[in-house]
């Protein structure tokens, strides 16, 4: 039977193990909502861009703009990777950086010259151990994506696309779909494609009044600005929708960290309630021994 | 005065969402004041100062661009940035401009580009001495 003291202190630092959990837990649950927030924010100001564009659509302008447009040579493709700082959240770095793989592949065997970027240590130091060079990294996106940082990010894409040095962009990151759902996704970003998604599709086409609307300067004007700002909040979604997923992902593995601990601490504390009461047997076995040798 | 609805949504939050009595709008092409029952339009915004009048007081932020929309007497602002006055740097902005007129420009698109850099550089320049003086 094994020694009641090891026994012990096994579970003494299973223990504290579980209260780390727990409290890593915690601290992803309220990262969680922060994040939800936030994405919530982001959603309202897509749906009131989409709905620009329809109104847009309906004054009888037809909607064409460069980085709508796909280029009948693609040459040139870029893979932007998100994922997370840190570890410890289940399957979430290693499903998103398994689906760039694939995709990596995919795109290489199709004969296009690919230059990756990667946001987050964990994706950079997977895609460095399968020998992928990295042309640019971040490691500054946490759990608040800024605006800000994105919007420099996705003014560079911009610029390299115009400039005709790249001719697509692939994002692949973790979609939030809900709370019990986070699929890892290739997105295209550029060209952009529809800017109406499909979820609002239906709606516009319901009421088919022409639009109300005065344009100021004019509708052209307007068009070729709202274009490059639904890349970018695009883009800044797909940052949005990372971290949310990251942090969900980080609440599940904790949780279930925290009950396999607890799982764990039921089972050595019956072992080591075996062990004690075995060695106390032992000992008493042995006292009786000696008293009965002493008697005869 | 009568009131309307104004709305200023960015991509991280909703900035403001408050009854207003007057509205002055930096649009592309000029400043637009928009008042109670005004006629719907879509407008291009560009860099510079949205005003505003609550409860008698007016107010402003720097807004980075974007879009307004107003129908129905509401107000929308889509923009990427908005700042408090007091949080615009100007010597920032100053380097900006700098560094825009020292840049190369031999496409129109980066003509494009580095007109962009220098008409937010000059607006906030501008604001930051319009409230210093």
């Amino acid at each position: 039977m094994a020694n009641a003291r090891a026994l012990d202190k096994r579970r003494k630092s299973v223990r504290n193990i579980r209260k780390i959990t727990r409290t890593m837990e915690l601290i992803a649950t309220a990262r969680f909502k922060k994040a939800m927030d936030r994405a919530a924010a982001a959603t309202d100001y897509t749906a009131r861009i989409t709905q620009v564009v329809s109104d847009l659509a309906k004054s009888g302008l037809e909607v064409t703009h460069p980085l709508l447009e796909s280029r009948d040579k693609v040459q040139n493709v870029r893979v932007l990777l998100l994922s997370a700082n840190r570890g410890l959240c289940g399957g979430y770095n290693g499903s998103v950086l398994r689906s760039a793989f694939t995709q990596l592949e995919s795109l290489g065997n199709q004969g296009f010259s690919i230059t990756i970027d990667a946001s987050g240590k964990r994706g950079i130091s997977g895609l460095k151990f399968r020998g992928f060079d990295i042309n640019d990294l971040w490691i500054e996106f946490d759990d608040q994506p800024l605006f800000e940082k994105v919007e420099e990010i996705a003014n560079g894409y911009l610029e390299l696309y115009v400039a005709g040095k790249i001719d697509r962009l692939e994002v692949v990151y973790t979609k939030f779909v809900n709370i019990s759902r986070q699929v890892p996704v290739v997105e295209t970003l550029l060209p952009l494609g529809e800017l109406t998604s499909e979820d609002n599709r239906g709606e516009a086409s319901d009421d088919e009044a022409p639009s109300m609307y005065e344009f100021l300067p004019n509708a052209e004007s307007i068009l070729k600005e709202i274009v490059p700002t639904s890349f970018k909040v695009k883009l800044f979604k797909c940052f949005l929708d990372a971290a949310v997923s990251e942090q969900i992902a980080r609440m599940v593995a904790m949780k279930a960290a925290t009950e396999n601990a607890s799982e764990i601490i039921k089972d050595l504390s019956m072992t080591y309630n075996r062990a004690r009461q075995s060695q106390i047997t032992g000992e008493i076995m042995e006292i009786i021994g000696g008293v009965n040798a002493l008697k005869g | 005065m009568a009131e309307f609805t104004c709305t200023v949504v960015t991509p991280e939050t909703t900035v403001l969402n408050e009854k207003v009595s007057s509205l002055v709008l930096p649009l592309f092409d000029g400043q637009a004041g928009v008042l109670n029952n005004h006629s719907s339009f879509i407008g291009r915004l560009t860099y510079g100062e949205l005003r505003f009048t609550v409860d008698g007081q007016e107010k402003s932020y720097y807004i980075d661009g974007g879009f307004a929309q107003v129908d129905n007497n509401v107000a929308t602002i889509l923009t990427g940035r908005v700042l408090k006055i007091d949080e615009l740097d100007s010597q920032k902005a100053k380097e900006q401009l700098e560094e825009a007129f020292g840049r190369k420009a031999n496409s129109p698109e980066l003509m494009e580009l580095r007109d962009r850099e220098m008409a937010q550089a000059r607006a906030q320049i501008r604001l930051v001495e319009k409230v210093g003086t």
